[in-house]
């Protein structure tokens, strides 16, 4: 039976990232999955919800629930922190007994974060990539611990063919995005990220390699400052490296 | 309504209820405390810890309990010392006295006290996995004499030998007062370089007895 | 009244050694940390038992506080409860004031710190002195603490003892073991004249009302045993019911801290001496603080906050405090749990943005032995800021409120946000330099300013549609 799977794209990954997009949509139907695209998905209310605006989250997860309610199979999103705030915090945003609530909890069941689908849910590890390159992983704080994919994303680069897994110093250390607060306090988020910069530079890579859109997006921005050579990419990148958008 | 009232009434409204509640939920379970090795690895684990920590553990026959006191005073420059006043430190009282050192009575006024380099004391507890030994309090066993004097000396029995925490606190609790010691006193509050010496003794020796 | 802080400003504001020093000691702490915790096989069902105990104390608060009370007074001590730092102050003043104290040795005590007892003692004209070495550097500095457990980390040993020949005219070269050795000589005197020995509590057991001290010094045993009278002031979250659960607390503690298996000294104080003949204060009173604790236990989002155990485990670990130290946060308690500390403790409008004061990466919750969820409690504190509560009044001002929800309805409406997104690709054209915007107009100048802007790269929807 195929294995069927709706894609939660998140508006950061809409606005800014639409290559990974286009393949992980390649990527997931090499691997025989069956792809599907809800269009009427915006964004799911992470920023509301971390900068305090919760009852404006609950607008943003009500229209979310209705739109993926309506379909079936897994719901699956390269990001991280968009999964975790289905998962862990949708459920809370709606009193425990009401009709939200109960559905919250069935799509929170649902819905993955791309290679914790790949690994646990496909028991996919190689997907048979090629990326004969130096790179480096940068752990996204969201995809870490908010989910617990400590070993999935790093499985499948080992099984990647000719790539060189370089450790980072400080992997698990956040890169300062944090949504809001990188331009709440850009003082402290730059100091943060001058260090995830410093320590990626030392590490001898090509690219580092993160899971969050929001990190690629302030990691990818600190190295163009820095005017490194080194790019910051998404796993999906480095696992369909063949393809050309 | 005095403070007390407002505050526990305050306490017992944010836990939605008015008084107490009855009965008691049942404690957490305490995870199982360790169990003790061998005597002779207990004693080598505790040296081990204390001289780790910058602390001088060994042991000591009971015979050259004179020899090691003589070589103590001289090391560490001692003219006057403190004793704690139990049977087992009688005996070195006079050693340190035929070593022409002034004993400081046990009970005179903290000023005088502060005047020992040395001070002396019993084990009541040791705990070999930290390098920690306890004890207790009393007018015979004053907390000064392990605390005011720059260098202080437990000799320690056998029997006094602790697997854990727990076993020392079922024993202790009883008591008005325990301190647990670990080595000599220390801090690194200047530009973390850990320093030897602060208030609480310089030089701290810990001599297990073999009898 | 406390101003409001202004972290961002402090943020912009921090000196270079502040940095220095806060690095040094954190990495040093997790790295010792880290050793204990790889050899221990227990540090998880430590962390769970810990946690278990806490709420358990905190759901019986007022049951273990009323048999400290009785154990206390049962070993012949006092017991005092002040519902904030006014209160405590001036039981503290009165008591020193019928003992005619003129001087006070201090051991460290984060609470007193919370109420500023030595300013309210020393306008009632007693003398307090620190006596913890980093406490009494920075009181002769006149700085506030940069660190829970190291709190003059923002100094060098060159201004130390530069500070040392200013404020007690010795000679005082740039050598810490030296310059300990001058704070021993000069402190030593102090400890033994005093009238009246202050300290904090790590724990205070109800089984027996013991008042629990960890210290390194050997200074909390100075000033609890040399006057004649010791006056202890701590939160009455520090109850725990009895010493079985304290030894899993004291197991996590030191280690959690400084790397430590155990501090130098721990002593266990149930009231004054007991004989004529014993060391020992004559007099002990104990003084219970509320100060937005009973506040915090109400709401049951906040009162996990309640078991924290003042190790600093968080301080060390968390990037944003190891960028900023200590004093950017303007308040006793600093790092992640002074961020969720503060809005009860002095006013969420004095503290509102500490919450936001994290890029909410985690690392405090996995850190914290007593398993705090110190990310959920931002978020929590957070939404108390941006739209009020049942506790609190918003904070942010209404306007903001109506924008975020005037964005919400435009981003929730598909064909309004999609339109918004081709019409801001043609908009942010002339800008992109290499798929990048190296600069943008405020508020995203915030961002540009620190590193540029990816240009939109948003046709998935167009691909999909046409493959």
């Amino acid at each position: 039976m195929t294995v069927q799977v709706q894609l939660f794209i998140t508006c950061l990954a809409d606005q800014f990232f639409a290559n990974v997009l286009k393949r992980m949509v390649v990527l997931l139907e090499r691997l025989n999955v069956q792809v599907e695209f809800p269009e009427a998905q915006t964004c799911c209310g992470q920023p509301f919800f971390n900068t305090g605006f919760q009852s404006s989250a609950r607008e943003m997860a009500k229209k979310w629930m209705d739109i993926f309610a309506r379909t079936d199979g897994y719901i699956v999103s390269p990001s991280g922190s968009c999964v975790d705030m289905v998962r862990h915090h949708y459920p809370e945003l709606f009193p425990v007994g009401s009709r939200e609530h109960a559905q919250a909890l069935q799509l929170a069941a649902r819905t993955f974060e791309l290679t914790q689908f790949l690994v646990n849910e496909l028991q996919v590890t190689d997907v048979g990539a090629s990326f004969p390159h130096k790179v480096t992983y940068h752990a996204s704080c969201h995809t870490l611990r908010g989910l617990g994919a400590r070993e999935e994303p790093k499985t499948l680069l080992r099984n990647v063919k000719g790539l060189e897994l370089i450790p980072l110093t400080d992997e698990e250390t956040c890169c300062g995005f944090g949504g809001a607060f990188s331009v709440i306090y850009p003082e402290v988020s730059q100091a943060m990220l001058e260090d995830k910069i410093k320590h990626i530079q030392a590490s001898g890579a090509e690219y580092v390699v993160a899971l969050d859109p929001g990190c690629l997006m302030n990691i990818g921005g600190g190295l163009v400052k820095q005017k490194s050579n080194i790019q910051a990419i998404h796993l999906i990148d480095v696992l369909t490296a063949d393809y050309q958008p | 309504m005095n403070r007390r009232t407002l505050i526990l009434d305050d306490i017992r409204a944010s836990l939605g209820r008015t008084v107490s509640a009855s009965p008691i939920a049942p404690r957490p379970s305490i995870v199982p405390p360790r169990v003790a090795g061998a005597i002779e690895q207990e004693i080598e684990k505790l040296i081990q810890e204390v001289n780790a920590l910058k602390g001088n553990a060994r042991r000591v026959a009971s015979s050259d309990l004179n020899v090691a006191l003589r070589e103590l005073v001289r090391a560490e420059s001692v003219k006057r010392a403190v004793l704690w006043h139990t049977p087992c430190l009688r005996q070195v009282d006079e050693v340190l006295c035929t070593l022409g050192i002034e004993i400081i009575p046990q009970d005179a006024d903290k000023h005088a006290l502060a005047q020992a380099d040395l001070g002396i004391t019993e084990a009541d507890f040791i705990l070999p996995e930290t390098g920690t030994v306890g004890l207790l309090s009393s007018p015979d066993k004053p907390r000064s004499v392990s605390l005011l004097p720059r260098v202080h000396l437990v000799l320690a029995a056998r029997q006094a030998l602790c697997a854990d925490l727990h076993d020392v606190f079922a024993q202790a609790k009883s008591h008005n007062y325990l301190v647990l010691i670990t080595g000599p006193s220390r801090t690194a509050d200047i530009e973390m370089v850990l320093t030897i010496g602060v208030h609480g003794p310089q030089s701290y020796h810990l001599w297990i007895l073999d009898d | 009244m406390t101003p409001a802080i202004d972290f961002r400003a402090n943020t912009q504001r921090v000196a270079p050694q502040m940095i220095r020093g806060v690095q040094l000691a954190t990495q040093r702490f997790l790295d010792n940390r880290g050793k204990l915790v790889a050899e221990l096989d227990t540090w998880e069902a430590l962390r769970q038992a810990a946690h278990e105990i806490r709420l358990h104390t905190l759901n019986h608060l007022d049951h273990y506080l009323e048999m400290l009370e009785r154990n206390v007074m049962a070993a012949g001590g006092h017991v005092h409860w002040a519902r904030d730092g006014a209160q405590a102050n001036d039981i503290f003043i009165s008591i020193a004031r019928e003992h005619n104290v003129k001087t006070a040795v201090k051991s460290k005590s984060m609470a007193s710190e919370e109420i500023h007892l030595n300013d309210a003692l020393e306008r009632a004209g007693i003398r307090v002195l620190e006596t913890d070495l980093g406490e009494y550097i920075i009181q002769l500095a006149g700085t506030p603490p940069s660190h829970i457990i190291v709190p003059a980390l923002h100094l060098t040993k060159e201004g130390i003892a530069q500070l040392f020949r200013d404020k007690l005219g010795v000679v005082a070269p740039a050598d810490p073991a030296r310059l300990t050795e001058i704070a021993r000589e000069k402190l030593r005197a102090e400890f033994l004249n005093a009238d009246l020995g202050i300290s904090g509590a790590n724990f205070l057991v109800a089984e027996t009302g013991t008042l629990v001290l960890v210290t390194n010094e050997g200074n909390g045993r100075m000033c609890t045993t040399q006057p004649p009278l010791h006056i202890a002031i701590a939160g009455i979250d520090k109850v725990v019911p009895d010493w079985d659960t304290l030894t899993v607390l004291l197991k996590l503690l030191a280690r959690s801290a400084t790397g430590q298996k155990i501090s130098t000294y721990t002593s266990f104080i149930t009231g004054p001496r007991r004989a004529d003949g014993e060391n020992g204060p004559r007099e002990f009173h104990l003084i219970l603080l509320d100060n937005g604790r009973t506040k915090i236990l109400r709401d049951p989002q906040t009162r996990a906050m309640l078991k924290c155990i003042r190790c600093g485990a968080c301080l060390n670990v968390c990037p944003v405090y190891n960028h900023v130290g200590g004093h950017a946060y303007g308040f006793a308690y600093s790092g992640p749990i002074g961020s969720i500390l503060a809005p009860p403790i002095i006013g969420v409008q004095n503290a509102a943005a500490l919450p936001f004061a994290s890029s909410l990466c985690g690392a405090c919750a996995d850190i914290c032995p007593v398993k705090i969820p110190i990310p959920e409690i931002l978020l929590h504190l957070r939404h108390r800021i941006a739209e009020g509560d049942r506790v609190d009044r918003a904070v942010t001002p209404a306007i903001f409120r109506t924008t975020m929800a005037g964005m919400a309805r435009v981003m929730s409406i598909a064909w309004l946000y999609r339109w918004g997104a081709r019409i801001m690709r043609i908009v942010q054209a002339p800008f992109r330099r290499n798929g990048w915007l190296p600069s943008l107009p405020p508020p995203l100048n915030r961002w540009t300013s620190v590193r540029p802007f990816p240009a939109l790269q948003n046709d998935f929807r167009d691909w999909w549609r046409t493959r």
